[in-house]
């Protein structure tokens, strides 16, 4: 099994259980890692902890934080970053790839059916109770084309590698998916940091993300619009994805607006310059669907823009991502998923989905009321990791509160088996050393009308906290920048 | 067989501070149909602020104001004449109406086509127990048991005006036995829906004629779905079918879905809204 390590390695603490992404299963170091861990194994760990604090610095100087909500407070943080990069080899990745795209374009597909003649509903693959109790149908979306028949133009995949080393899908994210800036600032940091390691291998880069971004966005503008203008609504500097909001704007060189700064009239809408006004034709929205226009949706919305979904039913304005989606990126539909890939591509679904039960299902709910402790326990409707319990950590009486809150509402909750995310050597500052952390992978894809584009990389979240499983950066995680190889003899290893 | 109404519609906006930005939408143009067809349309404010025409999220016409600088007070009138052809509620064949309590109501199909008028919102949501108020037990078919439930809910509820709002729920509603039109509306629509049958929110003006009270607000009534003859309007508030009387401005699952007057405003303060509406027969 594992040979003992010298260097920074030393003290490397290998649970055999869990899958570590550095070794295979024979304990030798994976081939994509074989050039990086010989590399670091020149230095020690006090080179590396010096490293580290200039990577902190870096974050620090780039203004990357981002917001925890709690009941107390408001903290903006830095986001953590370990320069242990996460590798991917580029036949693993091709995979990956094509697994992400079969699934946006069934969400597609399938959100276009659930606004038009909802067949995958009448011939009973999905139960039309699903839909229709999901606060997330937007009445007002039924029978509307969006442009270029897209709806979900920009997702984030979650994704993790269990224990038999093959990749689950743990949810799809087509509302307003964030971490995408992580990436492009990991990348940054980490070069700063490590040229040297970064430049021996040959991997892909992310930088290309804002100009697919744009490029794609503009295949969907309205019709008969030339040189489209497109902008980046943000609710605010208060929200936790300000410094994403800004720094796409930036990076596609396009105005970062809110709410205020935008007007409509006869239905195209407008942003106020100091030089007029400019017409505005694509909108990269990141405040919510029930907050976008306060005539139509939430009466107290201040974010929004009134008479903008006007404007948007009439095809002068183009919003991404479609208001609607998250009917679709909903936990108890995901669980439909291999059916929906099915039912419109006849394909078998490329990425696994962890199995689910349906609390709404009486069979399956007292399955779940009566093995909590082996079980995750989400709700369908909440993002960021709030409200998940994992029942292997909870106390008898927790696990007792738990079943009650579950019982009172079943609709609301599902549950899955204990998936064990696989672990990535991680820097730990408190003990100066490299421990196990688990680790998951958000991907990004674009879709435009004619194209897709899926990030040649992704978030690697860590969850920091010895044994933690939840990774989400709300909930304490830090990241890794994660490389994909290109096909290459040279990294074939 | 055509009436001819004119309906003058006012409103006057008053904030305790003056308000910057603000955007106001009317839902108030009758609707244009087989049976009503505008013959004119005025509006103005007090403000010349700028105004134009749009729509909701469910096609419904609206006329949306928007102001630039600070307003303490505003008002708008619309002045709308139109015609409207007499409509028959019962000219339908009566053998094309299912039977009461057949299959129709519980196909798939019919569920799904009609999802969005049976599934109850926080507006027309029953409170618990209150289901078996109504016993359904009276009239043969669809119409018949549906003129029925339009006599209770009639019956059931005393017409009080100020002791509910738009946003009051069915369990107060209920609590005080009291209520104004929208809220008759929303209890046969929720006894409706209950029993699987699609009903939906519409509202209009009402013209009752020399003598009768009951025009000077908007109206609101209910449409249901009476399997073998379509969407028939029935008017709890009066215990009558909406007909001639009845001009029709939009439909939705609630009156959310129908507010005649959305406001969108910055500033502090509280303010205040006074409608009023006249509707005059041209005959």
């Amino acid at each position: 099994m594992a040979k003992k390590q010298k260097g920074i390695f030393s003290k490397y603490d290998r649970n055999p259980k869990l899958f570590d992404e550095l070794y295979d299963q024979q304990g030798e170091v994976n081939d994509v890692y074989k050039k990086l861990f010989k590399l670091y194994g020149q230095h020690s760990i006090e080179d590396y902890a010096e490293l580290n604090g200039r990577a902190k610095a870096s974050f620090f100087n780039q203004g990357i934080t981002f917001r925890v909500y709690s009941d107390e407070k408001t903290n903006e943080k830095i986001f953590p970053f370990d320069l242990f990069p996460r590798i991917i080899g580029a036949d693993e990745w091709a995979e990956l790839e094509r697994g992400v795209v079969q699934r946006c374009k069934a969400l597609n597909a399938f959100l276009w059916d659930l606004y038009h003649e909802q067949n995958i509903l009448k011939d009973g693959v999905v139960p039309m109770e699903l839909v229709g109790s999901s606060e997330n149908f937007l009445e007002q979306m039924v029978g509307f084309d969006p442009p270029g028949g897209i709806y979900n133009h920009i997702s984030g995949t979650d994704l993790i590698r269990h224990t038999d080393g093959k990749f689950y899908v743990l949810e799809d994210n087509i509302r307003c998916p964030s971490g995408v800036s992580y990436v492009l600032s990991n990348r940054t940091a980490l070069k700063r940091a490590l040229f040297g390691v970064f430049n021996h291998y040959n991997a892909h880069t992310v930088t290309n993300y804002a100009e697919n971004l744009l490029d794609l966005l503009e295949t969907v503008k309205p019709a008969g619009v030339d040189k489209p203008n497109t902008v980046v609504l943000t609710p605010g500097m208060y929200n936790s994805a300000f410094y994403e909001h800004s720094y796409l704007a930036k990076t596609m060189g396009v105005e970062l607006v809110e709410g205020r700064d935008l007007y409509v009239e006869n239905d195209f809408v407008y942003m106020k310059t100091i030089h007029g006004r400019e017409r505005v034709d694509i909108i990269y929205r990141r405040i919510d669907d029930q907050f976008l226009d306060p005539l139509e949706f939430r009466k107290d919305s201040t974010l929004g823009v009134p008479g903008l979904f006007a404007a948007y039913r009439k095809g002068n304005v183009t919003l991404a991502n479609a208001p609607g989606t998250g009917v679709a990126d909903d936990k108890a539909v995901y669980t439909y998923m291999p059916e929906i890939i099915q039912y419109y591509f006849g394909e078998e679904a490329i990425l696994h989905n962890v199995p689910t039960y349906h609390c709404s299902r009486k069979e399956e709910l007292e399955y779940v009321l009566d093995n909590i402790a082996e079980l995750v326990i989400k709700p369908v409707d909440e993002a960021g990791g709030y409200g998940i319990s994992i029942g292997n950590t909870l106390s008898p009486e927790e696990i007792e509160e738990v079943r009650n809150t579950v019982r009172a509402h079943p609709r609301k909750y599902v549950a899955q088996p204990i998936m064990s995310l696989s672990v990535h050597p991680t820097y730990i500052e408190e003990t100066q050393s490299f421990e196990q952390r688990h680790v998951d992978l958000r991907s990004f894809a674009l879709m435009g009308s004619d194209r897709e584009f899926v990030l040649k990389g992704g978030l690697t979240r860590v969850a920091l906290r010895r044994g933690n499983l939840i990774v989400n950066s709300s909930q304490g995680g830090g990241s890794k920048d994660t490389w994909v190889l290109k096909k290459s003899k040279k990294n074939a290893g | 067989m055509a009436d001819c109404f004119r309906i003058t519609y006012n409103a006057e906006n008053s904030y305790d501070y003056p308000v910057t930005a603000a955007t106001w939408q009317f839902l108030i143009l009758p609707l244009e149909n087989e049976s009503q067809h505008h013959l004119k349309f005025e509006f103005s404010n007090s403000l010349g602020a700028y105004w134009e025409l749009s729509h909701s999220g469910f096609g419904f016409r609206t006329i949306r104001v928007r102001s630039k600088g600070p307003v303490s007070r505003i008002s708008f009138t619309a002045e709308i004449s139109l015609i409207k052809e007499v409509v028959n509620p019962f000219a339908f064949n009566p053998e094309m109406v299912p039977p009461f309590n057949g299959p129709e109501l519980k196909l798939q199909d019919f569920r799904l086509t009609f999802a969005r008028y049976i599934r109850p919102t926080h507006l027309t949501t029953l409170p618990p127990g209150s289901a078996a108020l109504y016993s359904w037990d009276q009239g043969e078919g669809y119409l018949e048991k549906l003129q029925a439930l339009n006599t209770w809910v009639y019956e059931y509820l005393y017409y009080t005006p100020g002791v509910t709002d738009v946003d009051t729920s069915l369990e107060e509603v209920l609590g005080l036995n009291k209520g104004v039109c929208q809220d008759f509306a929303h209890l046969f629509i929720a006894l409706a829906r209950n029993k699987g049958i699609p009903a939906r929110y519409v509202s209009g003006y009402l013209h009752q004629g020399k003598g009768y009270f009951g025009d000077a607000q908007m109206h609101a009534w209910a449409e249901a779905w009476v399997p073998g003859i379509g969407w028939i309007g029935f008017d709890p508030t009066n215990n009558i079918l909406a007909a001639s009387n009845h001009i029709k401005v939009a439909h939705g699952r609630d009156y959310d879905d129908c507010a005649p007057l959305k406001g969108i405003v910055f500033g502090e303060g509280e303010n205040t809204s006074q409608h009023a509406v006249a509707v005059q027969s041209q005959q």
